[in-house]
């Protein structure tokens, strides 16, 4: 034993050379071996049964044992070892259950030799023992393992496992008379040759069949085993019971294992089945293979490190006919491609974060692992090799929480709630959109909602106050041209919206004067027609310009509009009184507005909810101002630059508010792309109102019917306790009204309450107020209903 | 700017994935240790694992939400070639109490032969729908016929890329101008294949995904992908994780109504950053898409935002371990996870803004091999423009000392 190891450590320092290659066997491969000296590998099938040797470059074959012109059944080889010592020994297990030694120095064609036929049934295994010459040992599917001295015609000794099927046996590296079996029952024993009628040891390894073990060649007692039930285990037969110290998790059954040289804690498996890759693992780090051979195109049936002190090589044989050599340098490693780290945001602008620790601690400040690290036993340190940093990782998880507004999306929240779509007067809306923007500190959408206002709302009443105010106030403004304000400067610009805002709020005061007041107002300041556009424009720019990132693209608009204005603003005003389709609401604003001129006051009068010769009868209220549909264009520019700034919000918003006056602008592809934008946002943060609110006020057919897809309402009456069949609220067979409140008797219309316990209900505040008096049912059933 | 808030994630291996859910509260991270877990954020704003299990019997590379509207499902993906679709179950109130929900395995996804690399759930108005891609380059699309019914799988598209596919991305868009689109991201390293991103679109005439777009430029191996939630744009905008961070600008053309090809688009690279200085790993959008994080193999995060010229920068960097990011590489010190109050951090923005302007010239439409290297400042320009007042010292001390009472009590925060 001593002058053996001597022996292959010389051999060792030989280094050997070679590369990646392959050649194609006439038939599938069941196993291989290599010889001692690494030149020679022999391949054992069903139907072949050859010794290639390893050049530089490339297999050659060397010697077909499979001779005669009809092969034996003593061919077919379910296993092959070539003898670590004898080098012209080899020995097979057969599939019919025969032994057979081959004598490569005989001078025949056939090199036969010795022939057991003592098992039943296929022989699965083979071992010789490590440093006896003529010790034999093998595992058959019998159920038995036996002994062989091959200077002897039959079996020393036989092995009744007592359990089923044995897949492997091994001899110790470490003890010279111990082997281990592993069994299709799962278990592995260990045995002492010495003692064929007990086992000494068992212990159950696997869920199902252990297919395989390998004794750790450093001696240390560590045996590896490999089951159906996809794990590798490690295991630590020193101590009294047999303890698992590591346990890799592959993706399929584990057909083979060997350890691989030098490195004490890799090994090398493949897979029987689906998978047919070799992985290298590394046994500290079972979850991640630390190599991967992906050559061959069907499964791996055997597999071999070419020298037992060499672990850049590794031979392997598969059911693809083809035989490797695999080169360690060329392996692929999943672990450079699997990614260290993760990232997300959230929805309320954090972002969760996990990395690899060793990424994000800097070598320099490395904060040792909290509490240490207990998950890999330290065995010794050295100046960090590849392999050490592959065994150890863990990955850190920290959410980055911000505390910045603008980032929290606060704000969505908060203007989904505050803003009013519907149900004020157009400039009311406007105004209160205006003032939650410029709480929130978003000034640029609170301006954007002003001009809106001004630009659409009844020019006679609206604009001529706020215009007659921005001239006043501004009075020098409007006769510098838009390049000047931009020289002013952001400063100015500020300065000039808080004097906007104070003009706002003085202008809510004249708001309630006689409208033909401002009429004579504006007449007074009314120049050309031109020179107002303009000046309207230029309040706008200097708006803008507070927030002079956003100015730009604006002002050009503006520019060009300014130009083309005289002969568009008389042309659309007439169109205007064609246009049948009058804007709904506003006309319903005008209708609810606090401010009513003499004509207005009439048409109210007669019509006092829907008035839909209301534009016509105002027309001649128009002053030669610029029709609101003249700023349709602009208007429209600016939604589509809401949306691709990622603020749909405003654009969906400003789109419900104006409604009739900008919708036919806008195709309805793109209005129902913004809903539809919209509304998912809303849902996200769970602003089930708000959405419904959208939906409901949105114009689009098919944001409109959302919300009657799919929602189905099964209803009882309350009187009969029959479900209602018919769409109506009349039930069908006791004809009473289901929804009548107990309370007033009035059939309810909206919100209606009951009581689950004895379903009479109404109106919500009936009930609450009849509940607040009274614990029964106000139906007189006699229920103590409970409002909670 | 922000404030960490370091998680005992306690997985035994790297975490490869995180992703929120749909309304940002439930937090769920994958790793090589083979299981996912799942956190709840609390009322204070703490996160406790709620479930932990194992899902696979590999690395599992992706974890993903499905949109609540289908219920409290997740599904994964693993280098054991499988990928899972998990469905929470309400469940029993001993569980419950104890602050733990129970998923169960509602289906596996066998179809693929080598490692499934992506996995996303495709944007809700298509229905429960679910794609993977995996290593040999093939996408596969799976459809719940019932969405009641999660053990339903059916395989309805299977396409090849050619190329080792590494991310998948859904187009989010809602429009019924824009035909059902992913990108495909190959993580293949040789360059001379060609574009290492590709661009799907639904045709409704063949019922076919055909390609309609190669990024020609994107020649390294790409990492990740992003298409930005689409909050009613016309055109798309995608980031890509390579040995850089881009932003891709796909901007539809006009359609012919006879034509039946799929959408031609016009490509625009709207920024390139190679400030990582490193491998590229994750892009992540925020809702808005007005902010893009990525992280690479230096182990910070940072942050890019466009500015009204659509001129991308980067508005800060995070280091990953809360600490305040050192000089990396000489660059002086930029805006780190401890620093600032919001009112710096506005400044900075304007600072930023006034200072770090640099433009892309007119954007056409990058023709094959086209690089845009050359059109960026170097990097410690860029760098440099960001560079922060100096930042006091004692502000960040509070959070770190607070971050690190968090780390050394791994289990009362692992419960």
């Amino acid at each position: 034993m001593e002058k053996m190891s001597r022996v292959t450590t010389a051999l060792s320092s030989n280094s050997i050379t070679g590369r990646t290659m392959f050649c194609h066997l006439d038939a599938p491969a069941n196993a291989i071996s290599v010889c001692r000296d690494a030149t020679q590998v022999v391949v054992a099938g069903r139907n072949i049964f050859k010794i290639y040797t390893l050049e530089e470059e490339q297999f050659v074959e060397k010697l077909n044992l499979r001779v005669g012109r009809k092969p034996s059944l003593n061919f077919s080889c379910a296993d092959v070892m070539w003898h670590q010592m004898e080098e012209n020994l080899l020995a097979t297990a057969a599939t019919n259950g025969a032994v057979v030694t081959w004598n490569l120095g005989k001078p025949s064609r056939n090199k036969q030799d010795q022939l057991f036929t003592e098992h039943k049934r296929t022989v699965n295994k083979v071992c010789f023992h490590p440093t006896e010459v003529y010790m034999l040992l093998s595992g058959s599917q019998d159920g038995f393992m036996k002994c062989f001295d091959l200077r002897k015609k039959e079996s020393v000794s036989t092995f009744s496992g007592q359990s089923e099927s044995v897949r492997d046996v091994q001899f110790s590296m470490k003890d010279y008379f111990t082997f281990a079996a592993s069994f299709e029952n799962g278990n592995v024993q260990l045995w002492d040759i010495r003692r064929p009628d007990r086992y000494e040891r068992m212990f159950t390894a696997h869920t199902g069949p252990v297919f395989c073990c390998d004794w750790h060649p450093d001696d240390r007692g560590w045996l590896a085993t490999g089951g159906r039930d996809k794990m590798v285990k490690v295991w630590d037969m020193t101590t009294n019971r047999p303890k698992e110290i590591y346990c890799v998790q592959t993706i399929a059954s584990v057909a083979r294992v060997k350890w691989r040289p030098e490195k004490k804690f890799h090994l090398a498996t493949c897979s029987m089945m689906v998978d047919h890759n070799i992985y290298v693992w590394d046994v500290r780090r079972p979850f991640i293979p630390f190599a991967t051979f992906e050559e061959h195109k069907d499964v791996t049936t055997g597999i071999v490190w070419r020298h037992q002190h060499d672990p850049h090589f590794l031979l392997s044989g598969s059911k693809d006919s083809t035989l490797y050599q695999h080169m360690f340098k060329d392996a692929t490693r999943p672990v450079d491609k699997a990614n260290p780290e993760g990232l997300c945001f959230g929805l309320f602008g954090d972002l969760a974060f996990a990395a690899k620790e060793s990424l994000i601690s800097s070598d320099t400040n490395r904060k040792p692992y909290p509490g240490g690290d207990r998950r890999y036993p330290i065995f010794f340190f050295k100046k960090p090799d590849p392999t050490e940093q592959f065994a150890h990782v863990s990955s850190a998880l920290s959410v980055f929480e911000t505390d910045l507004d603008s980032n929290r999306m606060d704000w969505f929240v908060k203007t989904a709630q505050l803003y009013l779509l519907s149900g004020k007067p157009f400039a009311e809306l406007c105004d209160h959109n205006a003032k939650v923007a410029q709480e929130l500190k978003r000034p640029q959408v609170s301006t954007t909602w002003t001009m809106l206002r001004i630009m659409f709302s009844d020019p006679a009443n609206l604009t001529a106050p706020g215009l007659n105010h921005n001239l006043s106030k501004l009075g020098p403004m409007p006769l510098m041209n838009s390049f000047s304000i931009k020289e002013i400067g952001p400063g100015v610009g500020t300065e000039s919206r808080l004097e906007r805002s104070k003009g706002e709020s003085r202008q809510d005061n004249i708001h309630l004067d006689p409208g033909n007041s401002h009429i004579s107002n504006n007449e007074e300041n009314e120049e050309t027609e031109g020179s107002e556009g303009q000046a309207e424009y230029m309040f706008i720019d200097a708006e803008l310009d507070d927030d002079d990132l956003y100015s730009m693209e604006h002002d050009n608009q503006a520019e060009e509009q300014e130009y083309t204005l005289p002969q568009e603003a008389f042309q659309l005003r007439h169109e205007i009184i064609d246009n049948p389709s009058a804007p709904e609401h506003l006309q319903q604003d005008k209708a609810d507005s606090p401010h009513v001129s003499g004509n207005e006051a009439e048409v109210t009068c007669l019509t006092p909810i829907e008035s839909f010769s209301l534009i016509s009868i105002s027309q001649p209220l128009y002053n030669p101002h610029l029709p609101a549909s003249f700023f349709c264009p602009i208007v429209r520019e600016m939604l589509s630059y809401y949306a691709e700034q990622g603020d749909v919000q405003m654009a969906v918003s400003v789109l419900i508010v104006l409604g009739e006056r900008i919708r036919k602008e806008i195709d309805d592809l793109t209005q129902e792309h913004w809903y539809m934008s919209y509304i998912d946002l809303l849902q996200r943060f769970e602003l089930w109102n708000v959405s419904n609110e959208v939906i409901k006020l949105s114009t689009c057919s098919a944001i409109t019917c959302l919300n009657q897809a799919s929602t189905t309402l099964h209803i009882n009456c309350s009187n009969c306790k029959r479900p209602m069949s018919n769409k109506g609220w009349i039930c069908d067979r006791c004809h009473q009204c289901a929804s009548i409140c107990a309370v007033c008797h009035h059939v309810v219309k909206g919100l209606f309450v009951w009581c689950q316990g004895c379903s009479h209900g109404g109106h919500l505040e009936h009930i609450m107020n009849w509940l607040k008096s009274s614990a029964h049912c106000p139906a007189g059933c006699g229920h103590q209903c409970e409002y909670t | 700017m922000f404030v960490a808030r370091s998680i005992a994630a306690d997985h035994k291996d790297l975490i490869h994935d995180v992703s929120y859910d749909f309304h940002g509260r439930r937090m769920a991270t994958c790793s090589s240790d083979q299981s996912v877990k799942v956190w709840d954020k609390t009322e204070n704003g703490e996160w406790h694992c709620t479930a932990s299990w194992k899902t696979h019997s590999g690395s599992v590379w992706r974890v993903t939400w499905a949109h609540p509207e289908f219920g409290q499902v997740l599904a994964s993906c693993s280098f054991d070639r499988t990928a899972a679709v998990w469905e929470e179950i309400v469940g029993e109130s001993n569980d419950k109490q104890r602050g733990l929900s129970h998923w169960i395995k509602r289906t596996t996804l066998v179809d693929s032969r080598t490692s499934v690399t992506d996995v996303k759930f495709a944007p809700k108005h298509m229905g429960l729908m679910l794609t993977t891609c995996s290593a040999d380059g093939v996408v596969r699309i799976y459809e719940a016929p019932d969405v009641m019914n999660l053990s339903q799988w059916s395989l309805q598209h299977e396409i090849s890329c050619k190329l080792s596919c590494s991310c998948i991305s859904w187009n989010p868009s809602s429009s019924r101008a824009h035909p059902p689109m992913f990108a495909v991201g190959s993580d293949d390293n040789n360059v001379s294949c060609g574009g290492k991103v590709q661009i799907y679109e639904y045709n409704e005439n063949t019922r076919k995904y055909s390609k309609a777009e190669t990024l020609m430029t994107v020649t390294d191996a790409v990492h990740d992908i992003a298409f930005a939630p689409n909050l009613g744009r016309s055109f798309h905008v995608l980031a890509i994780a390579t040995k850089d961070v881009r932003i891709f600008k796909l901007v539809p053309m006009r359609k012919e109504s006879t034509s039946t090809g799929p959408t031609m688009f016009e490509v625009q690279i709207v920024a390139q950053f190679d400030n990582h200085n490193s491998q590229v790993w994750r892009v992540s959008w925020n809702i808005t898409s007005t902010l893009l994080a990525s992280s690479g193999d230096d182990g910070c995060v940072r942050l890019w935002k466009a500015n009204y010229m659509d001129n991308w920068k980067c508005t800060g960097i995070l280091k990953g371990d809360g600490s305040p990011l050192t000089g990396l590489s000489g660059q002086p010190t930029a805006m780190s996870t401890m620093m600032g109050s919001s009112v710096q951090t506005s400044q900075n923005a304007i600072n930023g803004m006034s200072a770090g302007r640099y433009f892309f010239p007119p954007l056409e439409p990058p023709t094959v091999g086209t690089r845009y290297g050359h059109l960026l400042p170097p990097s410690s320009l860029i760098e440099h423009c960001e560079a922060e007042p100096v930042q006091p010292q004692p502000l960040a001390l509070p959070h770190r000392l607070s971050s690190k009472t968090l780390l050394s009590l791994p289990e009362a925060e692992g419960q």
